[in-house]
């Protein structure tokens, strides 16, 4: 029976610290204060219908013990001890979860200072008797027990009190009263101990749980906080709000494939410094290359529908934003860059890179044509119609205009898609005329060439502005200077890559 | 079907578009920036040009049909094609084949 357990928490000295302390202490204190609770209940019987309740009472609940306060009404104790107890019980208390228990409804075990506290007695008509041990049980914190605000000292002292009236009455016990009761109430105590191992499992297996839900949600706070950054750095403030859900998962993706391209630089770089094999460099290379091809694939997912994000290149960094070709690198440009660093090459290769150069750059200008010719549609589409009229009243011309230029839009994806066609194949046409090790040169330089493209738009973003408060003729070659000198540190990096 | 084939072997280099299909342009002019002549025909403003569209994505097994570019006779392919074609190197030596350049 729960009894024992509130004359567990009434004790002052037995709750003194850990939760641990409470455990290992358990059992010997329910063994005491069963027995005085025992011989307590006869004594208490005579008021019928409490007794009552707290048989009807479940073990894992709560017993209040009625009758105590009732009887102990006129003794006086030191509160402060009381008190004590109740404060220790409430730093044991911390690491726990502490419901509220002023509910006659909510459930909860005692054992271990566990704070969940039910208070029995559904009916609530035991008044302040209830409150008091839901004080007592509650931690003693008044404020925990909710509405119902003991008066705080009457009944703890009463509590008090009975225990140490039990005590004597332990002591002047009879043998045969303990005997008569004993097949029961071991049965009980039994059911007790296990009733409280069971709490105290279920408590430690929610502690868990919140901790490693704690875990995980720090997790992904971290998480999202990296992304947005990165999604910040990378699109710029502004534009973040209008992104449609494609593009903003674009721009996730590419953030994970920008740190997946890191990881095949290094790999790329130490795989030369080691002087692999070519079979084993050449693999290296390949995977390289397959990671391009993936994000040609994201875009090209992309392009169906919102080809315009691709185009306007919110997701790449402003420097590259800036001299970007429809929606990427422009492949010819890219040959001029890396050709530098490829030597030596044989007459052929340089035969080849030449014309593959002049191809793509062919390719380029036909694209770029067929790209200006859809510009020249649509301004012709939106225009057809006098712009200075009201837009209202010849709302079916309109919407069909719509319509028209809508569809003329729609080959955007087109463009898009044969611009990244062209890239990857300039990527495979490389890797087709270039011996393994060259080709591995090539692709670092690719990424350390785009790397402090990106890194020249986060020294940008940062740089000094209060210059420009300065004055305009001040401030401008000052930041010229600047970059000047970044462009100057970068060539020399790049001179000796 | 047949229209097609006929008027595909008529020229070196046949391209198959629409007037409002941008990419047919860009092929275009791309054949121009090599030295080529291409002969352009424009599906929409053809009487038969549906028949022949539906053709021409049979053919090249993929919608929309156009561009279509037929070399020396032989469909080539789309857009796609082309630009690889192009890059690899592949592109004009055939038109030298087929006799659409003669540098």
């Amino acid at each position: 029976m729960a009894n024992e357990r509130t004359l567990v928490c009434g004790v002052q000295g037995s709750f003194h610290t850990s939760t641990k302390f409470f455990d290992e202490a358990e059992s010997d204190y329910f063994g005491e204060l069963e027995e005085a609770l025992i011989h307590g209940d006869p004594i208490t019987s005579s008021h019928g219908p409490k007794k009552g309740i707290v048989e009807t009472a479940r073990p894992p609940t709560l017993e209040i013990f009625p009758s105590w306060p009732m009887r102990h009404q006129h003794h006086q104790h030191p509160t402060v001890e009381q008190r004590k107890s109740e404060q220790s019980v409430e730093s044991s208390e911390e690491s726990g979860s502490v419901k509220d228990t002023a509910n006659t409804t909510s459930t909860g075990v005692i054992a271990g200072a566990q704070s969940q506290v039910q208070c029995r007695g559904r009916g609530a008509t035991e008044g302040e008797a209830q409150k008091g041990l839901v004080v007592i049980m509650a931690n003693g914190a008044p404020q925990r027990t909710g509405a119902q605000q003991p008066p705080p000292s009457a009944p703890q002292i009463q509590y008090d009190n009975s225990h140490t009236e039990k005590k004597k009455i332990i002591a002047g016990s009879t043998r045969k009263d303990g005997k008569l009761l004993d097949a029961k109430t071991l049965r009980r105590l039994a059911q007790n101990r296990e009733a409280a191992r069971k709490s105290r499992l279920r408590k430690k297996a929610y502690v868990q749980q919140l901790e490693t839900s704690r875990i995980r949600l720090q997790q992904l706070e971290h998480d999202l906080q990296r992304a947005r950054t990165q999604g910040m750095l990378l699109a710029g403030c502004g534009a973040s709000g209008e992104m449609s859900s494609g593009a903003a998962m674009f721009n996730m993706d590419y953030t994970n494939w920008l740190e997946e391209e890191g990881r095949h630089v290094s790999d790329l770089r130490a795989g030369l410094d080691a002087h692999l094999i070519d079979n084993n460099l050449s693999s290296i290379v390949d995977d390289f290359i397959t990671h391009y091809d993936t994000l040609f694939h994201l875009k090209a997912r992309l392009a169906q529908t919102d080809a315009f994000h691709l185009l306007t290149g919110l997701w790449t960094s402003p420097a590259e934003r800036c001299f970007m070709w429809m929606g990427g690198f422009r492949p010819s440009d890219l040959i001029k860059i890396v050709t530098p660093h490829l030597d030596p090459l044989t007459e052929q290769q340089v035969i080849r890179l030449c014309s593959l150069q002049q191809s793509s750059q062919q390719a380029e200008e036909a694209l770029w044509q067929g790209f200006d010719q859809l510009h020249q549609f649509l301004s012709a589409t939106l225009s057809s119609e006098p712009l200075s009229t009201d837009v209202g009243a010849d709302v079916s011309n309109y919407a069909g205009l719509m319509d028209i230029a809508i569809e003329k839009i729609s080959s955007l994806e087109n463009f898009v898609r044969q611009a990244d066609h062209l890239r990857r194949q300039t990527l495979h046409q490389l890797r087709e005329i270039l011996t393994t090790r060259q080709a591995a040169r090539c692709l670092l330089a690719i990424g350390e060439y785009y790397r402090r493209l990106r890194a020249l738009s986060s020294v940008w973003a940062t740089r000094p502005r209060d210059r420009a408060l300065i004055g305009n003729e001040t401030a401008s070659p000052n930041t010229v200077t600047d970059l000047q000198t970044i462009q100057q540190s970068q060539y020399a990096h790049y001179s000796a890559f | 079907m047949d229209r097609v084939t006929r008027l595909a072997s008529q020229r070196a280099v046949v391209i198959f578009g629409t007037s409002s299909c941008c990419m047919s342009h860009t092929v275009t002019r791309l054949f121009v920036d090599l030295g080529v002549n291409p002969t352009v025909y424009e599906l929409d403003e053809d009487p038969r040009g549906r028949d022949m569209e539906k053709a021409l994505s049979k053919l090249l097994g993929r919608n929309p049909a156009v561009p279509a570019v037929f070399i020396g006779g032989k469909l080539v392919g789309s857009t796609d094609k082309i630009m690889s074609l192009h890059l690899s190197g592949g592109l004009v030596p055939m038109l030298r084949n087929a006799g659409a350049i003669w540098v």
